[in-house]
């Protein structure tokens, strides 16, 4: 706790009534021990400004009153506890009208949801007593627990960008907790699919803001409907379906444009005096487009006297498939490499691409579960958590880093901070490099536009929602956006193009590897 | 002046549970039903219920009964309960639980998937049903959903003023329309009050900012008959920090499961209280016990005692009481590692508009159900006993005021009254100087918790009604609101509150000076024992002649009979 006595405020003011634009005015709140944003409010307008016009009811998290957009993250009052090393810029939830100052009208929302038919649909009423059993509501249970803050619809990337074609993750929680009811008759999958599922990006954004209730809506209801899609044969996309042929018919998600990487280098690449081993997993776009990218991995790992194992027989992780609701398929190759890693015998998994990774932590063992297979064999890291906290920053070869006397900024791929919880790792790694210098931008963490097969399937939703990023990362005008996912890579690629900027995109690994190599950027 | 006038056939007033349920029933009518709610659908004080909703399914113990249910409910009320209303809550429960279930409730379920029943305090068998630590929530779900489902007019974020009389009929409702600062009328033969509970009255309160006890003000201001109002319910473990989160419900499980209750110097004081049941002793005794404790400085510096539970095992914590663990730790309060402070926090008013068995008060085509209903609880109320209450009464009066409405002619609305009620709640906005609501209210808060709250005796209570009409003074001729801008204007709304809470304040007083007895959770220091010669009644409060009058009127007793009057139990 620090001893500072006030923290700033500077909270959006608009009164429609009278005032032609928004302008922020700026209070200062003497701070107590364990205040919450809500107490801050009240402090402001007891003693500071009684005009100031802001929503509570319950303060305790229950109804969903105060949400607000707090440091640009959307969230209720009641329940952030103030920082007192912090500012804070309190502006209205987005995505809604402004009725005055922190208020919004969630009536557009509301309205949104009452198109659904939000309510269960039977025929004719049960015999009593009716007879549901635990395992047949614990998964709609759990989806009803939403207290129509609006939070994840304010914070949610394809919502912003799609704008009334998607009806947001508050929508598509509603129809799964509906499908997932067993009493419930209606047909929500087909209202899913014309509300918008396929436009969610997978980024989890919806989760991290739902607190206190935690909702993953992108698993148990995005995820979820387009499961049930898929199998009613009303899905997935044209779009997302090249690539599931392509698994299909060559085990991979892309075809062949070069040698694949797996058959540019050794089963196993040795190093003197070995301190591990592990199995690099390349994943399909390494493999067989970004090749390069597999060889700085090889790299990195060969400076830090680490034995690589290549699995030359790996198929797709199918991260595609799962995240498009295609299971049968993905079910087949999870087996397939689960299988072929036990032969290989390796006890550490690696991979860059953070897509691949969370669907092998996450998915995989669900897959196995339910096949009746027993658990893995082998412990899967992310390669920045690999270098971090199994090799150490200690230990990190840090000795043969050469300078690179650049100004790069870092986009956080939603598969690895918010799915594997991987932040702070591919950080150390950049600050590490001599000469470079690192600037964070707010919004580091906003999705790209790639996941979620949105890439594939909603191509002009997701050059928007690329472009609104690429605007982040360029804010404080850098050489190299750098990133750490095969796919993102790709994604901010094709937006600095399209935005006709001259910047490299790279990842981590790579501008580790072409420091080690003492390799210039020009 | 003009204003808009909006009418229908049925207005219901407040969309908690009461009101939404109400409004459902009246929409099976082919009438026109409209609610109106001061904040936003889904979003009332009923979400906050955890623990659950009384009905006698006898789903784990197949013995009990709505006929047990009426006896434990008359019983922890004290008997001051109307015993037809208490009847009816039980009979009536089962099935409007499984309405619930049929708008779309789940409840959590027995192994055999039946809906599953926790025992609850004071209550023979397990009866109270539960969607795990959010009943309230999945309760107002539900509704919320099936509201969506139906044609019924809801309206967001209006504040109701006053009740609008023809002759002796209702007629409408004055408001302000929060988001705009339009004042409408509301034009109907039929009214719903559902406009829940006062605790905001209260400094310290579980309940949510809207509980100003509007409705009781509306209604007597209209003279409409209310009884009991001196009982106020006490839980005794809320939250003392943060100040925002002041008083929320520390729920009974804590101490269920093993906490236990420590002042300042460390002395586990409830030795000195009940050494025989200690922390687990009654609400009423605990809420004492604690906040006599704070009140002889043995309190924390948050005014608070200390509950711990960090001496029991990690595992049992997270495992059985997720909630609340996570509730504290996003205030930085590890309640496995360290204790949590909590004071005693104001309830549920159990008094109330006086109904009968159709809902109906004393005014034609005014109904009333929820918290704001009295006569049900009696002197104090079962938990799961509120939501209950809620859907059994909301049913009934949505089906009493859509009868009601269907043979009703469309009253007449007096412009000179809605003229005048212009002017008083304009009247603040357009005074150039006075004094403001917000030290006015923390103030009245302050003091209905010191000399009103849960020990009483007859000089603090004087003392608290010569505060209560000087500030009724002041409300009348000098409050003032700086900001003018009428769109969202939270200080006007909040100034206007403020007249509301005078009203309900005055009645919890003057009700709890005439009551020199202590029962149910009426304590009276200088009457600390129950004196049935001469205040087994009840009392009726309304306006007469611009007073307000006190009558005592006998207990509505049927078949259960207290023991002073030969009850074997």
């Amino acid at each position: 706790m620090t001893d500072k006595e006030t923290v700033r405020f500077k909270i959006l003011r608009y009164n429609p009534d009278l005032d032609d634009e928004s302008s922020f005015i700026t209070y200062d709140v003497p701070y107590i021990d364990r205040q919450g944003i809500l107490d801050a409010l009240h402090y402001i307008f007891q003693n500071l400004d009684t005009s100031l016009a802001y929503r509570w009811n319950c303060r305790t998290g229950q109804c969903g009153s105060c949400a607000i957009n707090i440091n640009g993250v959307p969230g209720l009052a009641c329940r952030t506890v103030v920082d007192p090393s912090k500012t804070y810029i309190l502006d209205p939830l987005p995505n809604f009208p402004i009725i005055r100052d922190l208020v919004v009208d969630l009536g557009p929302g509301f309205d949104r949801l009452k198109k659904l038919r939000p309510f269960l649909e039977r025929i004719s009423a049960p015999e009593r007593p009716e007879n549901l059993t635990r395992e047949h509501v614990s998964a709609a249970m759990e989806l009803r627990s939403c207290i129509e803050c609006f939070s994840c619809y304010a914070a949610c990337p394809a919502v912003a960008s799609a704008k009334q074609e998607y009806a947001g993750p508050i929508a598509m929680r509603e129809l799964a907790s509906l499908e997932l009811d067993p009493r419930d008759q209606g047909d929500r999958v087909q209202l899913a699919i014309s509300s918008g599922v396929y436009d969610c990006t997978s980024c989890g954004l919806c989760k991290e803001v739902c607190i206190p209730k935690h909702i993953d809506t992108r698993r148990n209801a995005v995820e979820c409907l387009r499961a049930l899609a898929a199998d009613r044969d009303m899905g997935p996309l044209e779009g997302h379906m090249g690539f599931i042929n392509q698994i299909k018919s060559s085990g991979y998600a892309v075809s062949v444009n070069d040698t694949p990487f797996t058959e540019q280098v050794p089963a196993i690449i040795e190093v003197e005096d070995p301190i591990d081993e592990v199995l690099f997993f390349p994943g399909c776009l390494i493999n067989l487009r970004l090749q390069q990218i597999g060889h700085n991995v090889v790299e990195v790992l060969k400076r830090n006297r680490v034995r690589v194992h290549i699995p030359k027989d790996f198929v797709c992780c199918t991260s595609v498939a799962f995240r498009t609701g295609a299971r049968a398929i993905a079910y087949e190759m999870v087996l397939k490499n689960v299988n072929y890693f036990k032969k290989l015998g390796v006890k550490k998994l690696v991979s860059l691409c953070p897509g691949c990774m969370s669907t092998i932590k996450q998915d995989w063992p669900v897959v196995l579960h339910e096949s009746e297979q027993p658990p893995y064999e082998f412990e899967p890291f992310d390669i920045n958590e690999y270098l971090v906290k199994e090799i150490g920053i200690e230990q990190f070869n840090k000795q043969d880093l050469k300078p690179l006397s650049i100004k790069v900024t870092y986009h956080d791929p939603c598969h690895l901070k918010r799915h594997q919880e991987i932040s702070e790792e591919p950080r150390k790694l950049l600050r590490m490099i001599p000469d470079i210098e690192f600037i964070d931008v707010e919004g580091s963490d906003r999705c790209c536009g790639a996941g979620g097969g949105v890439r594939a399937g909603c191509r002009e939703l997701s050059q928007n929602i690329a472009e609104i990023k690429i605007n982040i990362l360029n804010g404080p005008n850098p050489d190299v956006i750098a990133t750490s996912c095969s796919f993102c890579f790709l994604q901010l690629s094709d937006a600095v193009k399209d935005a006709g900027l001259n910047k490299r995109v790279m990842n981590v690994i790579d501008l580790l590897a072409t420091s080690y190599r003492g390799e210039s950027l020009n | 002046m003009t204003f808009e006038i909006i009418d229908t056939d049925i207005l219901i007033i407040g969309a908690g549970g009461a009101g939404c349920r109400a409004a459902i029933a009246a929409s099976d009518s082919n009438l026109e039903v409209t609610i109106i709610t001061k904040d936003i659908l889904g979003k009332a004080h009923t979400v906050m219920a955890e623990g659950g909703i009384n009905a006698a399914l006898g789903n784990l113990d197949p013995i009990d009964s709505s006929e047990i249910h009426t006896n434990d409910t008359c019983n922890a009320g004290a008997y001051l309960n109307n015993q037809y209303l208490a009847e009816i809550l039980s009979v009536d429960s089962p099935q409007r639980v499984y309405d619930l279930e049929n708008f779309g409730a789940i409840f959590s379920r027995t192994p055999d998937g039946l809906i599953m029943q926790r025992p609850f305090g004071h209550q023979t068998y397990r009866r109270t049903c539960y969607a795990g630590d959010r009943t309230g929530h999945e309760v107002m779900h539900t509704l919320t959903q099936e509201l969506r489902r139906r044609e019924i007019h809801i309206i967001d974020e209006v504040y109701a003023t006053s009740l609008l009389r023809d002759n002796s009929h209702i007629a409408g409702v004055t408001v302000v329309d929060i988001r705009t600062g339009n004042f409408k009328v509301f034009r109907a033969p039929s009214i719903v009050m559902a406009a829940g509970g006062a605790g905001r009255i209260y400094h310290i309160t579980t309940n949510a900012q809207a509980d100003v006890g509007s409705g009781y003000a509306m209604a007597y201001k209209c003279g409409v008959e209310l009884i009991d109002m001196e009982q106020i319910q006490f839980h005794p473990t809320g939250t003392a920090i943060p100040p925002a989160a002041r008083g929320r419900l520390v729920t009974e499980g804590v101490r269920g499961e093993g906490g236990i209750l420590l002042n300042k110097l460390g002395e586990r004081f409830m030795k000195n209280y009940n050494p025989r049941l200690m922390e687990l002793a009654g609400r009423d005794e605990v809420a004492r016990a604690v906040a006599t404790e704070i009140r002889e400085g043995r309190g924390t510096e948050n005014d608070a005692v200390y509950l711990d539970l960090s001496f029991l095992p990690s595992k049992i914590i997270e495992d059985r009481l997720p909630t609340m663990l996570e509730d504290f730790l996003d205030i930085g309060i590890d309640i496995r590692k360290e204790p949590m402070e909590v004071t005693p926090t104001t309830h549920h008013v159990m008094g109330g508009l006086k109904i009968d068995q159709l809902t109906k008060t004393n005014i034609k085509g005014l109904f009333a159900a929820g918290e704001v209903a009295g006569g049900v609880h009696g002197g104090n109320r079962l938990g799961g006993n509120a939501l209950a209450a809620g859907q059994v009464f909301g049913k009934i009066a949505g089906c009493s005021a859509s009868d009601f409405a269907a043979k009703a002619s469309f009253p007449k609305l007096d412009r000179n009254i809605i003229e005048n009620e212009y002017l008083r709640i304009m009247a603040p906005l357009e005074r150039k100087d006075g004094v403001g609501s917000s030290t006015q209210k923390r103030d009245l808060q302050k003091l209905m918790w010191d000399k009103a709250g849960i020990v009483r005796n007859d000089q603090g209570l004087k003392e608290a009604l010569q505060f209560i009409k000087n500030q009724q003074e002041i409300a009348n001729s000098k409050l003032l609101v700086n900001n003018k801008a009428t769109r969202y204007n939270t200080e006007w709304i909040s100034a206007l509150e403020l007249h509301d809470m005078l009203i309900v304040a005055e009645m919890i007083v003057r009700s709890a000076i005439m009551r020199r007895e202590s029962r149910g959770a009426h304590y009276r220091s200088d009457y600390p024992s129950l004196n049935n010669e001469e205040y087994f009644v009840n009392f009726i409060i309304k306006q007469q002649n611009n007073q307000m009058v006190i009558e005592k009127m006998p207990v509505i007793i049927t078949k259960w009979i207290p023991p002073w009057m030969g009850n074997p139990n």
